[in-house]
């Protein structure tokens, strides 16, 4: 009688256990910070305006505030990403290519990976330039990158791993053009053609800068 | 004895023609490339338009490379600006169609790579249909910037 009680207490706390867990306990932390809503111009008002960041590059730190004077190039991804984040850092490094060296010379291409888990400095190091020279990979830890998103409206999410632990990110896929002082100009929506990328930065370049 | 020798010559040739009946598929493979990734990167895609010239509509439901520890095809979803990437079961080719595996879209994810991947280098990939077919292709790494020529920027698709 008595086992019967406990076996019946044990199924109890056991239903329990999984009620919880089906209903709280998620095997990853979700890493959605907002939801970003249409990628064109910016909002007159509202959050994710941008802004000074600093996050660690292959030589130390990397703050936005390095660049001013320059025109930057912002992208969020990931390098185990197959297809978007290199469709995206491609397009990037041709509109460099198509600049003058006198331009490209006051353009930053920045990555920033949503993945410090897997993107260690070390790999993006050799992953970003890959691309174009003027383009550095940078990360932090997760808090850190999930602020820089915030900030920027950038929006990520792991993904549950497959049989072999490995998993992907959906992200989301814009360039964000900054101005030589800081401020969001333009948010180019993925597979933003070259033209449309240099048209974007060229007539920054042209505006004087207040230093 | 003679005729029994005869069948069995006959029967064994069926056999013989069998797999090569079965490679003989319809779908035909154009400009075929394996993104080239930066040193390290432990992924890549690739990508090739799928012509079917049957009057069958058929899928392709499988993809297999040595280069790669797995293979899988993939699909993404532009949800809102954000690119969900999925994986897929099957993709389907149209009966007289094509399908296009691109960036942004259809594309065989090589997952796990053994080595790197070199411009230049030529992927072995065998393709598998769902009527049991399968095609055998070599498919050459090209550098993200030669490639992306190729894509071209919207509306100029001309190779």
């Amino acid at each position: 009688m008595k086992t019967k009680a406990l076996l019946t207490a044990t199924i109890i706390g056991l239903s329990a256990l999984l009620v919880w867990l089906s209903a709280f306990w998620e095997p990853i932390t979700p890493k959605r910070v907002t939801e970003v809503p249409t990628h064109n111009r910016l909002a007159a008002s509202g959050q994710a305006q941008g802004g000074d960041f600093t996050l660690q590059g292959p030589n130390g730190p990397v703050s936005l505030k390095d660049f001013r004077g320059k025109v930057v190039l912002l992208y969020f991804g990931y390098t185990f990403c197959p297809d978007v984040c290199p469709t995206s850092l491609s397009l990037m490094a041709r509109a460099l290519s198509a600049l003058t060296p006198a331009e490209v010379e006051r353009v930053q291409g920045i990555f920033v990976s949503v993945d410090p888990e897997r993107d260690t400095v070390k790999i993006l190091k050799a992953y970003a330039p890959f691309f174009h020279p003027r383009i550095v990979g940078i990360t932090g830890t997760p808090e850190q990158v999930a602020t820089v998103a915030r900030l920027y409206g950038a929006s990520y999410a792991k993904q549950p791993p497959n049989a072999e632990g490995l998993y992907t990110v959906d992200h989301s896929s814009v360039t964000y053009v900054i101005d030589t002082e800081g401020k969001v100009n333009a948010r180019l929506p993925h597979a933003s053609p070259v033209r449309q990328i240099v048209e974007a930065v060229r007539p920054l370049l042209a505006a004087k800068t207040g230093g | 004895m003679k005729i029994l020798f005869r069948h069995l010559a006959i029967l064994l040739a069926a056999a013989a023609s069998l797999p090569a009946f079965a490679g003989d598929t319809d779908i035909t493979i154009a400009d075929p490339y394996v993104r080239m990734v930066p040193p390290g990167t432990p992924t890549t895609g690739a990508f090739m338009v799928l012509k079917n010239g049957s009057n069958a509509d058929r899928k392709l439901v499988k993809a297999d490379s040595p280069v790669a520890r797995s293979v899988e095809l993939h699909n993404h979803i532009n949800d809102n600006g954000v690119m969900k990437m999925r994986q897929v079961a099957e993709v389907d080719i149209k009966a007289k169609g094509e399908t296009a595996l691109k960036p942004g879209s259809y594309h065989v994810m090589l997952i796990d790579l053994r080595q790197t991947l070199k411009e230049g280098d030529s992927v072995p990939m065998t393709l598998t249909f769902d009527d049991g077919s399968t095609r055998k292709i070599d498919v050459p790494v090209k550098m993200p910037q030669a490639m992306m020529q190729m894509d071209g920027d919207h509306g100029k698709m001309k190779h």
